[in-house]
């Protein structure tokens, strides 16, 4: 292979994200023989880069690419790619990063999938295969791209960052990428309204669903959720149609996709909408009266009970194990 | 006075989607097709501009021609004019080949102010036809709107992210995206319904847009679909029915014993 298309490229303007991206950039790199390639915005975290598995930090270091901006993003990524040449392109699937991704691959014409759950290269180690989870959450689809880079974006959580190796050695190379002045301005940023719980850094998450039948009960859900040390979280109607909980504490395809150790399921029947943002837990326990609930097709713990009944027996057991 | 195109997809109910385990199919028979959420909001947020600055309101949508439903729907809450774009030759476009055509469209219509649309549709979630819509365009993109408002020309938007609002501004004309939370969709009256009948739809395909077989579809994709399978979950499926007392102490056992609960 020739010095063209070569290279693993990493970008998230997420420090952690970066370094998540950065360990499946490693392995891929090393099944290809060929460099990793980090774009930071500042050089001051380049060592510990270079730590987490980075041949190579190229260092943006203009004040205009301090906050993401799409344009000059857009502008300063396609020139270096047009430059260098990297195989593959990874970039953090943040809101930011998802606006991002799209239009740099439309200005390089090639082809991105956006928030990857698994890539891998094929046998003949020609191309990146990408799956995406498509159709309600019904479809896992292999993508390939049919130009360079193979761009994908990536969400948190998805890969685990190398061990940091203090001995690694890499380096770090400044760079000035033209760009042409930005078509949108930030006027101001405000905190969100309404900021509901952290559902993506809960370890455990007490979820229910229409099988709570009053909007009182949910005090009895909040109870268990202490009880466990866990945060209140709900499905799709819950919040949409009902509004008894904001928007932001919803959990499925379209809403939270969550990855705690236990997510406990309450009368939620089990769409593939729901399924679909609970897959990455550990360990799921589903409560329902029906026997035939499809979350019992998916679930660890398949406790077939009425949910006002198992709720403080669950509560009662928990405690006398903690006073044992 | 605002002209105003919205891209809208629709698509089918994605919750009454069912899995065929033994065929590993997607069962679509009988499943409703409807507006993409997001896009819905997308089409409210263009009324709503409509009835406070005035204008003219387009939506746009490709797809087979059942997608014309869609439309009817949109022009009853309150769109004035729609069209279809639709030709076998569509069939299989990646994101890029769809935005491709919409952006034909979007060039041979011509007048606008501002493109809106949902940021993402309800059954690929990709989020990527606006954004490489606004580049072949050539127009600034504001993603994520939870409110949009218009002073003179200019366009601004509050966008959602993760953790904070960004309070964004652009000139027009310009692409915003927009997310559920910007509005509620209105149901259209009866009244409205009927008159939406009486509005225009016009229908575009390949040769209407000047596009050639080489640019659409599979032909014209940058991404290609090597497989795609259905899922089927593998968790252990204990199954634990009787005395809710004596399913509890068990379920709380084993939770410690895998690591995943502290006791109270």
């Amino acid at each position: 292979m020739s010095e063209e298309n070569t290279g693993v490229w990493v970008f998230s303007e997420s420090p952690q994200l970066t370094l998540e991206l950065l360990g499946k950039a490693r392995s891929l790199a090393d099944g290809l023989g060929t460099k990793t390639v980090v774009i930071a915005v500042d050089v001051v975290d380049a060592q510990n880069l270079i730590q987490h598995g980075a041949d190579s930090v190229l260092a943006m270091s203009d004040q205009a690419f301090k906050s993401f901006q799409v344009d000059t993003f857009t502008d300063a990524f396609a020139n270096l790619i047009t430059e260098h040449k990297p195989d593959i392109l990874l970039i953090g699937a943040t809101r930011n990063g998802l606006e991002f991704a799209p239009r740099l691959a439309e200005r390089l014409k090639t082809g991105c999938v956006t928030e990857a759950t698994r890539l891998e290269l094929d046998a003949e180690k020609k191309y990146l295969l990408m799956d995406r989870i498509t159709s309600g959450g019904n479809l896992v689809e292999t993508h390939i791209s049919k130009s360079k880079p193979q761009m994908a974006t990536v969400a948190k959580g998805l890969f685990t960052p190398s061990p940091p190796d203090p001995s690694r050695k890499g380096d770090v190379v400044k760079v000035e990428p033209k760009f042409k002045p930005p078509s949108t301005r930030l006027v101001e940023t405000k905190p969100k309204p309404m900021k509901g719980v952290r559902l993506s850094d809960a370890p455990v998450i007490v979820s229910f669903g229409r099988g709570v039948r009053k909007k009182e009960d949910m005090g009895l859900v909040e109870q268990l959720a202490q009880t466990l040390r866990g945060v209140v979280a709900c499905s799709r109607p819950i919040a949409e149609d009902l509004r008894w909980l904001p928007e932001d504490q919803y959990v499925g395809l379209s809403g939270q996709k969550v990855s705690p150790k236990l997510y406990l399921a309450l009368g939620i029947s089990g769409q593939i909408q729901h399924l679909t943002g609970i897959r990455n837990s550990r360990i799921i326990v589903a409560v329902n009266n029906d026997p035939k609930a499809p979350i019992f097709e998916y679930s660890d713990y398949n406790i077939v009970a009425d949910l006002y009944e198992f709720i403080p027996a669950l509560m009662d057991a928990v405690k006398q194990l903690g006073n044992a | 006075m605002v002209n105003i195109l919205v891209l809208m997809k629709q698509v089918f109910q994605t919750a009454d989607l069912r899995v065929d385990r033994s065929s590993k199919t997607i069962i679509t028979q009988g499943v409703p097709r409807v507006i993409s959420e997001a896009d819905k909001n997308a089409v409210e947020e263009a009324v709503r501009i409509k009835e406070k600055h005035g204008g003219k309101i387009t939506v746009i949508t490709l797809g087979p021609p059942e997608a014309k439903e869609a439309l009817r729907e949109a022009l009853a809450m309150g769109a004035d004019e729609a069209c279809l774009l639709t030709d076998p030759l569509f069939e299989g476009s990646d994101a890029h080949a769809t935005a491709n055509v919409l952006a034909a469209a979007v060039t041979k219509i011509l007048e606008y102010d501002l493109v809106l649309c949902g940021a993402y549709s309800e059954d690929l979630f990709a989020f990527q036809v606006g954004p490489r819509l606004a580049e072949m365009c050539n127009l600034p993109q504001i993603t994520y709107a939870a409110k949009l408002s218009l002073e003179n020309d200019r366009v601004i938007v509050e966008r959602d992210l993760e953790n904070e609002r960004q309070v964004v501004e652009a000139k027009l004309p310009c692409l915003v995206s927009v997310v559920r939370e910007i509005n509620e969709p209105r149901l259209p009256t009866l009244m409205a319904i009927m008159a939406a009948s009486k509005k225009p739809t016009t229908v575009w395909n390949a040769a209407d847009l000047a596009l050639g077989p080489e640019e659409l579809g599979f032909n014209g994709s940058l991404i290609e679909i090597l497989r795609s399978t259905v899922t089927v979950g593998e968790r252990k499926r204990i199954l634990l029915q009787g005395e809710a007392k004596e399913i509890a102490s068990k379920v709380a056992k084993s939770l410690i014993q895998e690591g995943v609960l502290k006791a109270a």
